[in-house]
């Protein structure tokens, strides 16, 4: 039928755009790995493996290992956080829950920058809570607040909570009351009920806040620039620098390929939960 | 006179401003089969879900063997609720949801295993225990759902509209099955419907609701052939209701002819009355205590029975007879005829107008 | 049976959780309106700060840059966006390929999208400015529009459009006449939101701009004022940016009721 190639026809400027700005780029990013950093900074078209090997570099490794720590640490945190959040949501009368999500997502559609920024207000050496400890006596040193790793880990957490909440409360709130009231019915306590059958239940949401808070982190570049200092580095600066300072595109080109590859994993791995919990996923859904 | 085995005494639950169940007072026997019927919103599911614990009482109390359990968080009680959306537990098994109840109670694995496989048998899924919910049938779901509440031997078990979300065909098979595994298993089933001819098939009693406050509890008979209130007789059954007046000795037609009744119901007072008969009780011809003339507007088969709408002065809507086919086909009616239709005394219900 | 204390507690968590997220820039808004400019003490109301903004010619050119790169790749992607969400629905049957392709530029980092852009413009030397900016934000900016306008189409009733062929509109027509009408406001809250995400986004500008300070946008700006340290300007010019944000995100929630991607 004519119809059917319509649809295509409605597609393809978008699909053609997206072509031209994302997939070719990103495969050229792939192919640019396996060349050769010219003397000047420029691309020696001869294939190599050196700049993948360099990746793996102990030098260069370990603030691949840095960056999924800090990564892992800030989704985990975000997960118990968001997911505590999105359930206090769900717990609330209805009616009012649409409002309780657009305030706490709200955020998150506000500036990136500005959001780390307000922690720089906030923890500087003449910040607010330097501040308010000298206002209540305190005069001593107080520990540098600013430009560590902890501080990177709280402005991560703080500006990819709200997407947690989002995925954690959607199957919270598609869960069928009757199915908690039923396993309490069957003698388990509330806590038992919990672990057993809202935490399963709720799993996918989890899998996909962690993985994103994890993906957006571990290739971040603004948070560390800011709240971790100048000499603070994850992939995303040395990302960066490649490109930027040190001219070595070849090499930047190469993190970023490691960096797709465990995005891509980890999406994949997420797509698997998912698949898994919508097996069972039953009268749940809407 | 011996306690009765669940006792609910003067339960009452306000939601905010709307009070869902009012002054209700409840004797249930052990082993009894009982049915709670009534309109939308009638507070069926609200009673059901105090009894088990999910609403709190606004007053009154509940005991179970003489022990009040109104107090009692609902995984304490012993008493388990078939919810009306089953509420199975979607990532589990049929046989772990099944497992669910008895693991809870703490009971070493290999009798959980022989507990389930048993119950199992008896519902006949043995085939499916390792199927997810939504892998199921409607009616296999539902079979789930009452596996997994019976399994626990609770002492009452609730059910809220068990057989509402299955086809007709479906529906009697399973009605039939939910009396054998109450006589098998010896437990007190309170069972909510909407379908009264459900709780008539069904119950060992029954109880209409309305507004919250009990109606009428009665066997099926009773409430059948002796409903207590006009919206009692309406809601169980078809009622043809007639408009009668008070006479000095006794009720009469609008034309003046008597109409002679058996039971006349409390605030029945002077002025006009509404006379009630059951359409099979009506028949052909002038032989009983009372009788009317009208037209035939329409005639309905329904397999056997044939349904006669009569159109008369005594009623707004048209009166319903119900006559087995042979009895018409001697002298069968046809649409438009003027007949005459008979009924007995005690076959005439009086109500307030 | 809601149990008291449970609720309690979860109040408890909400109102932690909600503390977090909007103390850091509720103290940042305030102290934008501090005479003194410092948190060290209030010195009473004013707006002097965003009275310096208006002075200060780099931000002025800064914000009439990402005006024009927020504009016209909003533009370009809701109608990119809208026509790609209104095929994607109506074939139904899509590969996981195209569904990946669709949804990869929410996610990708978008340093990987940055540099993977600029490796290509500056390999086919192409002169980089607002133009390149602009056409990457559409990358992103299309893929939202398309998730919110297909969120809308999920509950569309198709019979509408064959009531119309059936009338005997041709397909353009319909889609002019019919679908678009139908799909305004999820279509209008789709731009806003592309709207706000090029007026924040950083890092791809940032890579795209090219050499020289004459492409430079707000949030580039704001990066190389912040690495100096808090100014009074800078809390100023950030309370801004939130309120833009704030209130393009409020407008579109309303006139698509929860509709943002992912809810
Ligand atoms: N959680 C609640 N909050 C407020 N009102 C409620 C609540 N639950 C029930 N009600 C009200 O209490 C009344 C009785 O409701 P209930 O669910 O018990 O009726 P029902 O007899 O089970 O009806 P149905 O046959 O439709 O299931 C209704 O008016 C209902 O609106
Ligand atoms: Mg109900």
């Amino acid at each position: 039928m004519t119809t059917d190639r319509r649809p295509l026809l409605l597609m393809t400027p978008a699909l053609l755009w997206l072509t031209a700005l994302m997939v070719i780029p990103c495969a050229l990013i792939l192919v640019l790995a396996f060349f050769r950093r010219g003397i000047y900074g420029g691309i020696e078209y001869t294939w190599t493996l050196e700049n993948l090997a360099l990746v793996f570099d102990p030098l260069y490794f370990r603030i691949f290992l840095k960056s999924a720590g800090i990564a892992g640490l800030s989704a985990a945190i975000a997960c118990v956080l968001g997911y505590a959040a999105a359930y206090a949501i769900a717990a609330m009368p209805r009616r009012r829950q649409p409002t309780l999500l657009f305030f706490a997502v709200l955020p998150f559609w506000s500036n990136y920058l500005v959001r780390t920024y307000a922690w720089i207000v906030l923890l500087n050496r003449e910040g607010l809570i330097v501040n308010i400890a000298r206002w209540l006596g305190y005069n001593g040193e107080l520990p540098s607040m600013l430009y560590t790793e902890q501080t990177v880990i709280v402005g991560l957490v703080y500006n990819y909570l709200p997407f947690v909440i989002l995925a954690c409360y959607a199957p919270l709130s598609r869960m069928n009351p009757e199915v908690t009231e039923a396993s309490r019915d069957l003698g388990a306590s509330a806590w038992t009920t919990f672990r057993r059958i809202t935490l399963p239940m709720t799993v996918p949401g989890i899998a996909t806040g962690f993985v994103f808070v994890f993906v957006l982190s571990i290739g971040n570049f603004v948070t560390p620039a800011l709240l971790g200092g100048g000499q603070f580095q994850m992939i995303g600066n040395l990302v960066y620098a490649q490109f930027l300072t040190a001219n070595d595109w070849p090499f930047g080109a190469a993190l970023s390929m490691v960096l797709i590859l465990v995005m891509l994993g980890l999406l994949m791995a997420q797509a698997v939960v998912a698949e898994r919990a919508s097996n069972g996923k039953g009268q749940s859904d809407g | 006179m011996t306690q009765a085995f669940l006792s609910i005494r003067n339960v009452e639950k306000y939601f905010s401003a709307v009070k869902a169940v009012d002054d209700v007072s409840l004797d249930i026997r052990e082993n009894e089969f009982f049915a709670l019927l009534g309109a939308s919103g009638s507070g069926k599911t609200t009673l059901l879900r105090m009894l088990a614990g999910f609403e709190s009482l606004s007053g009154g109390d509940i005991l179970i063997e003489g022990s009040s359990i109104a107090n009692m968080q609902p995984n304490q009680r012993p008493v388990n609720l078939m919810f009306q959306s089953y509420a199975l537990f979607p990532h589990m098994t049929v046989a772990q949801n099944i497992a669910y109840g008895l693991e809870m109670e703490k009971l070493p694995k290999a009798e959980i295993t022989e507990r389930v496989n048993a119950i199992l048998d008896v519902i006949q899924l043995s085939h499916l225990a390792k199927r997810k919910p939504d892998q199921l049938s409607g009616g296999q779901r539902q079979r789930v759902a009452l596996a997994r509440a019976l399994v626990k031997r609770p002492k009452v078990l609730l059910l809220d509209e068990p057989l509402g979300a299955l086809d007709k065909k479906l529906r009697s098979e399973m009605q039939l099955e939910l009396k054998r595994l109450q006589h098998e298993f010896g437990i007190t089933f309170i069972m909510v419907t909407h379908d009264q001819e459900e709780a008539l098939v069904m119950a060992d009693r029954i109880a209409i609701m309305r507004d919250g406050a009990l109606l009428q509890v009665g066997s099926p008979k009773d409430i059948y052939e002796l409903p207590g209130s006009r919206y009692a007789a309406d809601f169980i059954g078809v009622m043809n209701f007639l408009k009668v007046k008070r006479t000095d000795n006794g009720f009469a037609a609008p034309d003046g002819t008597a109409i002679a009744t058996a039971h006349v119901s409390d605030g029945v007072g002077e002025g006009d009355a509404i006379a009630a008969v059951r359409p099979e009780r009506l028949f052909l011809g002038d032989a009983g205590d009372n009788h009317f003339d009208g037209t035939v507007s329409d005639i309905a088969y329904h397999g056997l029975d044939l349904l006669l709408h009569v159109e008369t002065e005594l009623s707004d809507t048209p009166v319903v007879a119900r006559m087995t086919a042979d009895v018409a086909d001697n002298h069968r009616p046809e649409i438009g005829q003027r007949i005459t239709l008979g009924w007995l005394a005690r076959d005439t219900h009086i109500f307030p107008a | 049976m809601a149990d008291r204390n449970t609720f309690r507690l979860m109040l408890l968590i909400l109102g932690l959780v909600f503390a977090f997220l909007y103390i850091p820039i509720s103290v940042l808004v305030g102290l934008s309106f501090n005479e003194g400019g410092l948190p060290t003490a209030w010195t009473g109301f004013s707006v002097k700060w965003y009275g310096s903004l208006l002075e200060d010619a780099d931000i002025l050119k800064a914000a009439g840059n990402t005006l024009i790169v927020a504009v016209s790749s909003t533009i370009l992607a809701t109608i990119l966006g809208t026509l790609l969400a209104v095929g994607v629905e109506i074939r139904r049957r899509n590969g996981k390929w195209l569904e990946t392709i669709i949804f990869a530029p929410m996610i990708i980092p978008d340093i990987v999208l940055a540099i993977a852009l600029l490796s290509m413009f500056s390999l086919l030397n192409i002169k980089m400015g607002l133009h390149t900016i602009t056409v990457s934000h559409v990358v992103f900016n299309l893929a939202f529009v398309c998730a919110v306008v297909r969120a809308r189409l999920k509950s569309f009733d198709w019979s509408i459009v064959e009531a119309s062929a059936d009338l005997g509109a041709s397909t353009m027509i319909t889609l002019y006449r019919v679908v678009i009408p139908v799909l305004m406001p999820a279509i209008v809250a789709g731009g806003l939101l592309a709207f706000t995400l090029s007026v924040d986004e950083f890092i791809i500008a940032f890579f795209t701009a090219g050499a020289g300070r004459s492409s430079i946008t707000l949030p580039m700006q704001i990066f190389a004022m912040i690495r100096f340290g808090v100014t009074p300007e800078i809390n100023a010019l950030a309370t801004i940016v939130i309120s833009v944000s704030v209130v393009a995100l409020a407008l579109s929630q309303r006139l698509n009721k929860g509709g943002l991607p992912g809810q």
